[in-house]
């Protein structure tokens, strides 16, 4: 049956469309005719510095995008090793790849599902240059710890912050610890657009003017069709920008709502945690509700009950990066990540959506709580 | 009223009239706004803003103009080719002969494929790369021959057909910017194992941000660029969210085409044989005025504009004496133009390590020294063109008659 509550919200923009098809309509016919990294990108970019301490923000075409050009910026390419997590989404495996490097998994923790320090630490290698700890779901990685690995093997720190935007960690930003960390605004993302795109986020002026020329094909912004590096197209469209301009004011009381409705479900899941249901560490510091996912012994007759009450549910990731055809080459024979097992075995993602009605997500919790009951009054 | 604003510039002259932009798409879009709102309220009401139904519905339209058995839309012209080759199973440092005049995607898509570009000189009487040329930069490495059909024209298909033939090389084309071109009743794209299209917003179909497509017959090709440009995932994506949970069979990037710019595109497409034909009468139109003008050393020569056979003017480009100066004249006139490209690819900083010294290939050095774009586009008046031509001949003559 379709989910009366689906997971993935198609009205996410509803209450901005006329918004966005007057900016269409506006740039489509402005004087300028200036549609890719114009005034209103500049805007945007600016307005985003603001939310991460000042650190120098470059928007560019998507979170993906901005991981690559991160690395290139960095230097990073063949004969060098990356650490990153073994759980989690392909373009933390993905972009170490393309830039001709090679990932070399460690393991997450069983609880956050996020870079365990101390197994990153013990996957570096000689060739070792980074390491790239993801935040993952709602948890951002232990930054603090990374940040010390890092400084202790002299290795550049990344950050894929593309899930965090919006998080703190000890007062800092998501995106503002190590080298540097990217945002994500395809849709679905805290910070979601109607498109894609993403930035990078850095307190290093020269990383930035890197990455800056790296965006738009190796062009220094003053002498056109002059190539000072083997560049890339990842740009941003003026469209998105002027809409990200627009919902920027409204951001943080989505944030809010989404920890709101995060902490209720926690404080109501808390006490299903011998019943097979976990849910994510309580807390707000170094959050950022994105995804709320739980772990559930049965999983998939969870999500099938959850369905056939019309609660949409989602499996991100459905198998460690090292078991997917794309990475296995990069997983040692006889090497194990049995966290990442275990957390693809059992994760399940529920709808945690601003415009959710308090009804919707008591909703939610209650039929989550059914499930657990059911299980229980089993012999 | 306006939803945007920015601050106004300064200095502005008082009639935007007597300004002749260098690009401006403003009235067709004005023009083709009814149709480009009722998509765009499509695209709210699917809920899904990129990789969806209108991406989808582009790719079927235009599989429709272009003959092409597969469209796969992707976030540019540059991915498009990147994915292309990578799909075309181009190894760590395989050879892809290129042009050295041409955007600088056409060798940085080799190199971020794994390749190494391998350039050659053009045909100065047309600028396309010249197959002569090519066959005598072939080497062992030499695995692809990419030609590109540049400004006004395709490059020879046929030639670099025999020649990928001959010596066993892997044709490609960087068609970004020949749609609507033909030879033979084939679509530019199709003559070898692929192509590609840019949506960049000057491009004969232009969208309003960055976009664009591959273009090809061959299914296996068709496949892995649709898996590349989505994070490696298999299968049907495209206007699925809840396809994003499964795993990754390649290693894929993301580049994913937004569904407002599709929306764009669509309107645009039902306009473009006009378009197209707008822009042939505006380039015969410069020919007429601009032939014989003292300073001008060359028009573009006659394209072909048959039902089989077809060119389409996307630039038009002249060799003008002392061009830096026609360029700064011009824009004192309020009339912009473009240096498509100052600089060859060989003697680009970015690909110094390939060795290359000036003189290597003249007639692409002599290219970048001497040509420049004229405005071009279906909303340019014939008068507009008047005054362009009026200009130039004032600045070599100092007289408009």
């Amino acid at each position: 049956m379709t989910a009366t509550l689906p997971f993935f919200p198609p009205d996410l923009f509803e209450a901005d469309r006329d918004t966005l098809i007057g900016i269409v309509r506006d740039l489509g016919t402005a004087p300028a005719q200036r549609f890719i990294l114009g005034d209103h990108t500049a805007r945007f970019e600016q307005a985003l510095r603001d939310t991460v301490a000042g650190a120098d923000v470059v928007a560019c075409g998507s979170g993906t995008s901005a991981l690559s050009l991160v690395l290139a910026a960095l230097g990073i390419g063949p004969g060098d090793e990356v650490v990153v997590p073994a759980f989690g989404c392909a373009p933390i495996a993905a972009t170490v790849v393309t830039a001709g490097a090679t990932p070399v998994f460690a393991d997450v923790r069983p609880d956050t599902m996020t870079l365990d320090p101390g197994l990153a630490e013990a996957a570096i290698t000689p060739r070792t240059k980074a390491i790239m700890p993801a935040h993952q779901f709602s948890v951002m990685a232990d930054m603090p710890a990374f940040e010390d690995i890092a400084e202790r093997h002299g290795l550049r720190l990344v950050e894929d912050s593309a899930v965090a935007q919006g998080a703190t960690l000890r007062g800092r930003p998501a995106g503002t610890w190590g080298d540097a960390g990217v945002f994500s605004f395809v849709q679905v993302k805290s910070f979601g657009m109607p498109g894609e795109g993403g930035a990078v986020i850095t307190r290093n002026p020269d990383l930035a003017a890197t990455v800056r020329m790296l965006r738009n094909h190796g062009q220094d912004g003053k002498r056109r069709f002059v190539h000072h590096r083997v560049g890339y197209n990842s740009r941003f469209d003026e469209v998105q920008a002027a809409f990200q301009v627009r919902r920027l004011p409204g951001l943080a009381a989505r944030l809010a709502r989404r920890a709101d409705i995060a902490a209720y479900y926690t404080e109501r899941f808390a006490p299903l945690s011998g019943r097979g249901i976990t849910p994510p560490p309580a807390g707000r510091d170094g959050r950022c509700y994105y995804v709320y996912c739980l772990r559930a012994d049965r999983r998939d007759e969870l999500a099938a009950h959850l369905a056939a009450h019309g609660i949409g549910t989602h499996v991100y990731y459905p198998a460690p990066l090292p078991a997917q055809p794309a990475f296995a080459r990069y997983a040692p024979p006889g090497a194990a990540w049995p966290n990442a097992v275990a957390a693809s075995e059992t994760i399940l993602a529920l709808p945690v959506y601003p415009h959710l009605s308090d009804a919707q997500v008591e909703h939610i919790a209650d039929a989550v709580g059914q499930f657990a009951d059911r299980k229980e009054s089993r012999p | 009223m306006s939803v945007i604003s920015l601050p106004r510039k300064g200095n502005q002259p008082p009639a935007a009239s007597a300004q002749i932009p260098f690009f401006s798409q403003a009235a067709g879009f004005h023009r083709l706004w009814p149709d480009i709102e009722a998509r765009l309220h499509e695209v709210a009401d699917s809920g899904k803003f990129s990789h969806g139904a209108q991406v989808a519905r582009l790719e079927h339209l235009l599989a429709d103009y272009t003959g092409a058995t597969h469209v796969v839309g992707v976030n540019s012209g540059t991915d498009a080719l990147i994915l292309l080759l990578r799909a075309c199973g181009l190894g760590a440092g395989d050879g892809v002969l290129v042009p050295a005049f041409t955007f600088v995607a056409t060798a940085s898509s080799v190199v971020h494929a794994g390749g190494r570009p391998q350039f050659t000189d053009i045909d100065p009487a047309t600028y396309q790369m010249c197959p002569d040329a090519a066959a005598r930069a072939i080497t062992p490495r030499t695995r692809a021959v990419m030609p590109v059909h540049l400004f006004d024209r395709m490059a020879d298909v046929a030639a670099f057909a025999a020649l990928a033939s001959r010596h066993g090389l892997t044709l490609l084309e960087d068609s970004a910017e020949a749609i609507g071109m033909r030879r033979q009743g084939r679509h530019a794209g199709l003559h070898g194992v692929g192509g590609v299209l840019s949506f960049f917003p000057s491009k004969t179909l232009g969208a309003i941000g960055d976009a664009g497509a591959v273009l090809t017959d061959d299914a296996g090709i068709a496949t892995s660029v649709a898996a590349l440009r989505h994070h490696g995932r298999p299968g049907a994506t495209i206007g699925d969210f809840p396809a994003i949970k499964t795993g990754s069979e390649l290693v894929g990037v993301n580049s994913k085409m937004d569904d407002v710019q599709a929306a764009v595109l669509i309107a645009k497409l039902s306009t473009l044989e006009q378009d197209i034909a707008r822009r042939a009468e505006l380039a015969a139109a410069y020919t007429e005025r601009l032939s014989g003008v003292p300073g001008v050393r060359r028009v573009p020569g006659p394209v072909t504009d048959g039902r089989d056979d077809r060119d389409v003017c996307y630039a038009y480009v002249i060799e003008v004496e002392d061009r830096d100066r026609l360029a700064t004249a011009l824009t004192a006139a309020g009339i912009g133009t473009e240096v498509y490209y100052p600089v060859p690819l060989h003697l680009q900083p970015c690909f110094a390590g390939l060795g290359h010294r000036p003189g290597d290939f003249p007639h692409a050095e002599d290219a970048c020294r001497r040509t420049i774009a004229l405005p071009l586009y279906p909303d340019l008046t014939v008068a507009g063109v008047d005054r362009v031509c009026a200009e130039i001949r004032r600045h070599y003559t100092g007289t408009t008659s």
